[in-house]
């Protein structure tokens, strides 16, 4: 049970001595509470409140993370079952697997063109995170194979090795970076743990059911590796989602420690799945790595904008850049109208005028990333801001008119924006996106 | 119940049964039993029938033992020795003369005399009564209407049921001319109201009326002649019982079904012309029955209890003693009364003023260059007020200017201006007045070129030369305010009269009477307290953006935002029964004093979709209500000052908390209980409840000062009942402190009462 | 070391829907389309019943459409000429559910009429033997006169009919209530506005057992994790006990999807999102998939490559294979 702010405050030394960069220890204890601010800020904290506080704290999912030579990925951490409940912190990585049967030139093309895959979403830069290594003959090969895909990408990595001797020249070939090793079983666990253990990374484990994972995590914690990843070895759709929401309920509502570790899938083993359609659910509920066999970019951009979108956090919307937009190749005569650059809003309205066929000039004002109601009523979309807006976006230059549409839902800046926009005609548009075409045909003369 | 109306329609029920019988046993005789009878052109056989008793009639022979079933429902005439209530039987006795009049017309459709003839008669709009033994031609020209077919039932019932026809109504009989019949149609047909005609008075009927007159009549001008004789009636209650089996889902047989369907959503009523007579009576109380009440422009006992219909089942109005200039005009009235009693609900859509309206032209500023004239603000004063009283005092629509217009008033003057608004209706309460006032602001700048500020004695409006060059004028305050007081709360009004007052001595008059009821009413809303209602309200408008964030509002915690009072909640629960207001039952009271209730508890679990378990309705330090991110303020803990913090959302400052109000929004929003930080409407500080477990007002060490200023009078009022009368001066503000420091050392250097209260934590 | 699964002890149930009546119902349908009724979680079998599978509906209009993507003109081809041929080639193509959605204007440009309504709907319903939905063009007005027409042709046939909104539902509502049918209501993305609608609907008579409804969802990429939110809050609230909102849910993955720029367009986008056909098949595949794991009781598609993968994925999820 998370102790709220007044509970932590207590435990606290109550000195105001600052010296955690906050002015009072209630101020502290609140962000504490509210997970924005770590206990290890205040150097005074007795240790027998320390431990009381860390145990609270301790994440039930722990966070596990892997660096390349230049990138980290972190996954785990997660708190919660649904997102809106709090949010989903850290996106499952999703890595490409490479065999090392392959050519090198063949791996270091691949993982060249996958490496610089960067696709643009609502000025998001979505990627690829790494590559899952698999050792198909011999140790030799498989270490080629890392030094191929590392002499061109920078990306963290997985190696998939099945005996310790594959692991061992899988993670030497990996240098000081920090991949994970993939993976340890009941037959070859201590071998394994002492190789991730002395390499200083993460385990995967791999079990056939979730008691004799459970013993693993147990066995190899106690050998000194702590950052686990667990493989269930899950097929196909109904498998994974049950397996999947049982380990996070285990986590989540029991606290159960021994499965409290992320978990990896490979959507793409069994075949009788579609491997995109599987990775999708995987993503919406609960994977930690996902490893797919195919990523062509019309699979993997969807699915990077899937998992964007479910790790959205609820309470902090994605917003738009503010910038004056071009819809449909406006020209000077085209109507000029303002909203906000709350992704929903502003995708809404986008894509009505762009349905209308109209071309127009659609500027997005920023509103802290609330819709218009809300950023009006917050203070965020008002009259100063609205004209701020106008006057930085260069519209005056751009067009021949000055006629400005505000939302329906905020005609009462109408008289206002008349006074911060002195010469510009504010015409109140309608309160739905759906009516713009209407509103535009009879409103609009060139 | 009135013996006179009982002795009547029981007298009525017996004979009209006993002629159903005579006609059943003739028409037997003559054609047999296994001779079809049928209505034409529905499928739900002998409609009332049918859905009273489930019997599916289609043969003669089968008509018998309905009519015996009839028969069991009659009554002996009561004797003048008897008094009893009457009502159950009376009522059964109209029900027993509904089936008989149903046998009668059915076995008339099988002899040729149904529908009736009438010479002269062609129908407006095609009727389905095609029968070429009747010699009508595909109108049915020549006679009249006979029952409503069912694919008119479709297209008419649809619109009653979705709201485009507010109802329907049965006028029986004939009216004292013919230009007062024409009126009292055009007065229903110009509120869509469907009307049915049926029957005579004085061998005239209101059918003969209109023909005379050239009204056209049928289906295509919502007009249906059904028949020249009282037991005509039962083709509207027929089409009220298949209302209820085609919308209602119901099923033949579902008699009190059917009948609380009727009563509950189908809005008709009879309107009696002339002389009342037995079968008239009787068959009135067949339709008291279906919850239609009966209106009688003739002299009649009245039956006013409410409770087999929805307000009063019998109400006469006789004709000459209705109130009005002329004949017309009581014809009006007499519509406008009916459909008051039924509480029919008309909407009236167009603001009828010559500027452009809507909320577009919400925001619009009429700068001093562009006025006209101006009404309130420095050089003159305005003054809205709103009360309520008597539906019979209340002249809808009437919209009166005592005194002169702008006309005369130099440009970009001024002049003193008042707007009463009367408002009655049966939903309405005392209570709801400040509510319904405080939208004269919207709904006046909702006209382009009108702009209003304020509100009670400190209303400020402008009218624009624009709007003053297309038409606008004074009146135009009462038809927006009519209009759309009957548009957005139609549920609770029901009429509005509006008087504009220019008149100087009539302005400082009711200037006087507005103060003292605006007085009344803080007096009012201040003496509320919690213990005085049994129910609080929910708000969870803001669950859009905080799932699982809800306001329990109560009288003396209004919503964080400041913008809902529990009156607020009432009134919008009425207007909006399934919205965001909801009724709250307190139920036990667990904790008086940290504001614990069962009902409450048990609310908050469900609404916030278990995410607060508890709920303390007064506590910042224990179980404190969530928020949203609305507040006007927030409350925090200063434990070293061993008191609470309140800094206001216009206060953008560093406060002791270490945090400026943004930051400590984060804290304090979302949904989440936080003990130790709360928050608040600005008012709730001045309330009896404010943090009361925790110490009330005394355990405010540090306030915004614009709090300070704004609510200076209230908090000197409570500081001095607390026995502090320097509290005000002992609370530190930003201007005095931000940080923790300056708190304690304020505090300890005034002596405030917090140090000396018992620990907060 | 034994684990136990944990399992929510639910109270609530989604209320059971059935569409189409067949000739013993007073329809003539082949067979009817029942939804609902699960007492837990998608697909979550090891801790509650879960009757019936979610179904998958086909989007067909009463007109080729002016404006879809040439992607799915070309996976239709000419049955798109004629609603009878499209609603028979959906039902090959796997369909629980044919939905039909009406236009505002026929081919030539005039505005649609009661009577084209009506020979469309009789086509439709004379082409195929699945349960049909009947939805409106999106004009009030013209939507309640069109509506009304359909519901008579088809009535009996116990037929969904669309969308009810808040602004307008009663009209739609009543002729559904006059020929036995059930209606769609459609709320913004809001949990309380699904619930209110379910209210007022109800309140005016309609059973519960006759609406389903539509949250409304976004397209992937397109506010997906809104509707996504909002459609597992109101499935839980469902589970909890809350009767307003345990309405089966339909959503419109195909509308939502096939408008935006990632599936409708070709050219013009950048290279970084692939090559259009597959791109596009997987945005209505991947928005289908989340909003099935987000509690989905029907789904409408409009590509019949996306009929074929969601059918085999819901097959899967309904297969009796336990978690271990």
């Amino acid at each position: 049970m998370a102790l709220t702010g007044l509970e932590i405050y207590k435990l606290l030394p109550q000195t105001n001595c600052k010296d955690c960069n906050f002015p009072t220890c209630l101020a502290f204890a609140m962000k504490l509470a509210a997970k924005q601010a770590e206990l290890k800020d205040c150097p005074h904290v007795s240790e027998e409140a320390k431990e009381k506080l860390e145990s609270a704290a301790a994440p039930p999912i722990r966070l596990v993370e892997l660096h390349g030579g230049n990138g980290k990925v972190q996954v785990g951490n997660e708190t919660v079952l649904f997102r809106h409940e709090k949010t989903f912190y850290n996106m499952p990585g999703i890595f490409w697997r490479l065999g090392d049967d392959e050519s090198v030139d063949e791996l270091k093309s691949k993982a060249k063109r996958a490496d610089a895959y960067q696709a643009d979403y609502v000025g998001i830069d979505l990627k690829l995170d790494g590559f899952a290594i698999e050792a198909k003959s011999d140790p030799a090969a498989f270490a080629s194979a890392i030094e191929a895909v590392r002499s061109v990408s920078q990306k963290p990595l997985i190696l998939l090795a099945s005996t310790p001797e594959l692991a061992k020249a899988g993670v030497e070939a990996c240098g000081d970076t920090r991949p994970l090793l993939y993976y340890a079983d009941k037959d070859n666990w201590q071998e394994m743990a002492e190789i991730a253990k002395e390499a200083g990374i993460p385990l995967a484990l791999r079990g056939a059911t979730l008691e004799e994972l459970a013993e693993l995590t147990k066995s190899i914690q106690e050998a000194g590796v702590e950052d686990l990843i667990l493989d269930p070895g899950l097929s196909g759709h109904l498998e994974s989602l049950q397996q999947l929401t049982t380990l996070r309920r285990l986590s989540i509502k029991k606290s159960f420690r021994p499965l409290g570790y992320p978990v990896i899938t490979f959507p793409g083993r069994d075949e009788s799945s579609n491997e995109m359609l599987l990775a999708a659910g995987h993503i919406a509920k609960y994977a930690g790595f996902i490893v797919l066999e195919n990523v062509d970019p019309s699979v993997l951009y969807p699915l990077l904008v899937l998992r964007q979108n479910i790790y959205t956090d609820p309470q902090k919307p994605i917003q738009v850049q503010p910038a004056l937009y071009e819809i449909n190749s406006p020209d000077g005569d085209a109507p000029l109208m303002v909203t906000t650059n709350f992704s929903i809003t502003y995708f809404s309205v986008a894509n009505e005028v762009e349905g209308s066929g109209w071309p127009a000039w659609l500027m997005v004002a920023d509103a802290e990333g609330m819709s218009v109601l809300t950023a009006w009523a917050a203070g965020k979309f008002d009259a100063e801001r609205i004209a701020k807006a106008v006057k930085a976006c260069g519209a005056e230059e751009k067009l021949n008119h000055k006629k400005l549409i505000i939302p329906g839902h905020v005609a009462v800046l109408s008289g206002e924006l008349e006074e911060e926009l002195p010469g510009w005609e504010i015409m109140v548009g309608p309160r739905e996106a759906v009516e713009i075409a209407g509103y535009l045909k009879a409103m609009w003369q060139k | 119940m009135s013996r006179y109306i009982a002795t009547h329609a029981i007298r009525g029920a017996n004979a009209i049964v006993q002629e159903a019988e005579e006609l059943l046993e003739r028409t037997l005789k003559e054609k047999g039993p296994d001779t079809a009878v049928a209505f034409p052109n529905t499928a739900y056989y002998l409609p009332f029938i049918l859905g009273m008793t489930g019997t599916e009639i289609s043969k003669i022979g089968e008509l018998p033992p309905i009519l015996e079933h009839a028969k069991k429902l009659l009554s002996p005439v009561p004797t003048d020795s008897r008094w009893l209530p009457y009502l159950g039987e009376t009522l059964d006795c109209g029900m027993a003369t509904l089936f008989a009049e149903e046998i009668i017309m059915a076995l008339k459709f099988v002899t040729g005399e149904q529908p009736e003839k009438l010479p002269g008669l062609q129908l407006a709009g095609s009727t389905s009564f095609t029968s070429p033994d009747n010699g009508g031609g595909p109108n049915g020209n020549g006679y009249l209407n006979g029952p409503i077919d069912d694919i008119q039932l479709r297209s008419w019932g649809i619109q009653l049921v979705d709201g485009r026809m507010p109802g329907f109504a049965a006028i029986v009989g004939a009216a004292k001319s013919n230009e007062v019949a024409v009126k009292i149609v055009r007065e229903l047909q110009r509120r869509s109201i469907l009307t049915f005609l049926i029957g005579s008075s004085n061998g005239k009927s209101i059918i003969h009326q209109l023909m005379e007159e050239g009204v056209e009549l049928g289906y295509d001008t919502f007009t249906v002649p059904f028949g020249t004789d009282t037991e005509s009636a039962i083709y509207p209650l027929g089409f009220a019982t298949r209302s209820a089996l085609t919308f209602g889902g119901m099923k033949g047989g579902q008699a009190k079904e059917i009948l609380r369907y009727n009563k509950e959503r189908v809005f008709a009523f009879v309107l009696a012309l002339g002389e009342v007579d037995d079968l008239k009576y009787a068959t009135a109380a067949g339709a008291i029955n279906f919850g239609f009440p009966v209106i009688a422009d003739t002299v009649i006992p009245e039956i006013l209890p409410t409770g087999v219909t929805t307000y009063e089942h019998v109400i006469s109005m006789p004709f000459n003693e209705i109130e009005g200039a002329d004949d017309l005009e009581r014809a009006e009235k007499l519509v406008q009364k009916c459909i008051e009693i039924r509480g029919v609900k008309v909407t009236i859509a167009e603001v009828p003023v010559p500027v452009p309206y809507g909320s577009a032209f919400e925001g619009e500023v009429v700068r001093r260059a562009d006025m006209r004239v101006e009404f309130g603000g420095k050089n003159s004063r305005a003054v809205e007020y709103l009360f309520m009283d008597e539906m019979d005092n209340v002249d809808d629509g009437k919209i009166e200017l005592i005194g002169p217009d702008f006309e005369d008033v130099e440009e970009g003057g001024a002049i003193d201006l008042g707007i009463l608004v009367k408002v009655a209706g049966r939903k309405m309460e005392k209570d709801f007045e400040p509510v319904l006032e405080r939208q004269i602001h919207y709904f006046i700048n909702g006209a382009s070129g009108i702009q209003h500020i304020g509100q009670r004695d400190i209303a400020w409006i402008r009218i624009s030369k624009g709007a003053t060059e297309k038409g606008f004028n004074l009146k135009h305050f009462g038809d927006i305010l009519h209009t759309r007081f009957h548009s957005d709360f139609g549920s609770i009004v029901d009429k509005v009269e509006v008087t504009i007052i220019t008149d100087p001595d009539m302005h400082a008059e009711w200037l006087e009477k507005a103060r003292a009821a605006f007085n009344e009413r803080n007096v009012r809303m201040g003496a509320m307290t919690d213990e005085s209602v049994d129910e609080f309200y929910s708000c969870t408008l803001c669950q859009s953006f905080a799932p699982d964030h809800l306001c329990v509002i109560s009288p003396e915690r209004l919503g964080l935002c400041g913008a809902y009072n529990w009156l607020d909640c009432k009134a919008s629960k009425q207007i909006n029964p399934t919205g965001p207001n909801q009724p709250i039952k307190k139920g036990t009271e667990i904790d008086a004093e940290k504001g614990y209730f069962q009902g409450v508890n048990e609310f908050v679990q469900v609404a916030s979709h278990g995410a607060v378990q508890e709920v303390s309705m007064y506590s910042i330090m224990e179980n404190p209500m969530t928020a949203c991110g609305c507040f006007e303020c927030i409350a925090m803990v200063i434990p070293e000052a061993n008191g609470i913090m309140i800094v206001s959302r216009e206060d953008s400052s560093m406060t002791p908390a270490g945090m400026t109000f943004s930051t400590l929004a984060g804290v304090a929003g979302g949904g989440l209980q936080t003990p130790g930080v709360m928050g608040h409407g600005k008012f709730y500080i001045s309330s009896g409840k404010f943090i009361l477990p925790d110490g009330g007002l005394k355990r405010v060490v540090w306030m915004s000062s614009i709090l300070k200023e704004q609510m200076a009078e209230q908090l000197k009022a409570i500081a001095e009942r607390e026995g502090e009368p320097d509290l005000l001066d002992k609370i530190a503000d930003e201007t005095i402190c931000t940080d923790v420091e300056g708190v304690v050392k304020h505090v300890t250097e005034k002596n405030h009462p917090a140090l000396s209260m018992p620990p907060l934590m | 070391m034994t684990v136990e699964t944990p399992k929510e002890a639910w109270t609530g149930t989604v209320r059971e829907v059935t569409l189409g009546a067949t000739a013993d119902q007073g329809g003539t349908r082949s067979r009817t389309l029942t939804v609902g009724a699960e007492s837990t979680l998608p697909f979550l079998h090891f801790e509650a019943s879960i009757p019936n599978p979610p179904a998958l509906a086909l989007e067909i209009r009463d007109r080729k459409p002016d404006d879809w993507s040439p992607l799915l003109y070309e996976a239709w081809g000419d049955v798109m000429d004629d609603p009878a041929a499209w609603a028979k080639a959906a039902e090959e193509a796997g369909a629980d559910l044919v939905y039909l959605v009406l236009s505002l204007t026929t081919s030539d440009g005039s505005p649609n009429t009661v009577e084209n309504v009506r020979a469309v709907v009789r086509k439709v319903l004379d082409a195929t033997g699945l349960p049909l939905a009947v939805i409106g063009a999106g004009q009030a007005e013209v939507d309640n006169e069109l509506l009304v027409a359909a519901a008579e042709e088809g009535k009996g046939e116990r037929l969904l009919l669309g969308l009810c909104e808040e602004k307008n539902y009663r009209t739609i509502v009543a002729t559904a209530m006059a020929n036995e049918h059930l209606v769609q209501s459609r709320t913004p993305m809001d949990v309380n506005l699904a619930k209110q609608l379910v209210i007022l609907i109800n309140d005016m008579g309609m059973p519960l057992e006759r609406i389903v409804m539509d949250p409304t969802t976004g397209a992937l990429g397109y506010g997906i994790e809104y509707g996504y939110s909002v459609m597992e809050r109101l499935r839980l609230a469902a589970l909890q006990g809350d009767k307003m909102t345990q309405q089966p849910m339909i959503v419109t993955p195909g509308e939502e999807c096939w408008k935006v720029k990632e599936a409708k367009v070709g050219e013009g986008v950048p290279e970084t999102w692939g090559d259009w056909e597959p791109r596009a098949i997987a945005w209505e595949g991947i928005t289908a998939a989340a909003l099935l794991h987000s509690g989905a009781n029907v789904v409408v598609l409009r590509h019949p490559e996306n009929m074929r993968r969601t059918r085999s994925m819901i097959d899967e999820l309904m297969s009796s294979k336990a978690a271990g």
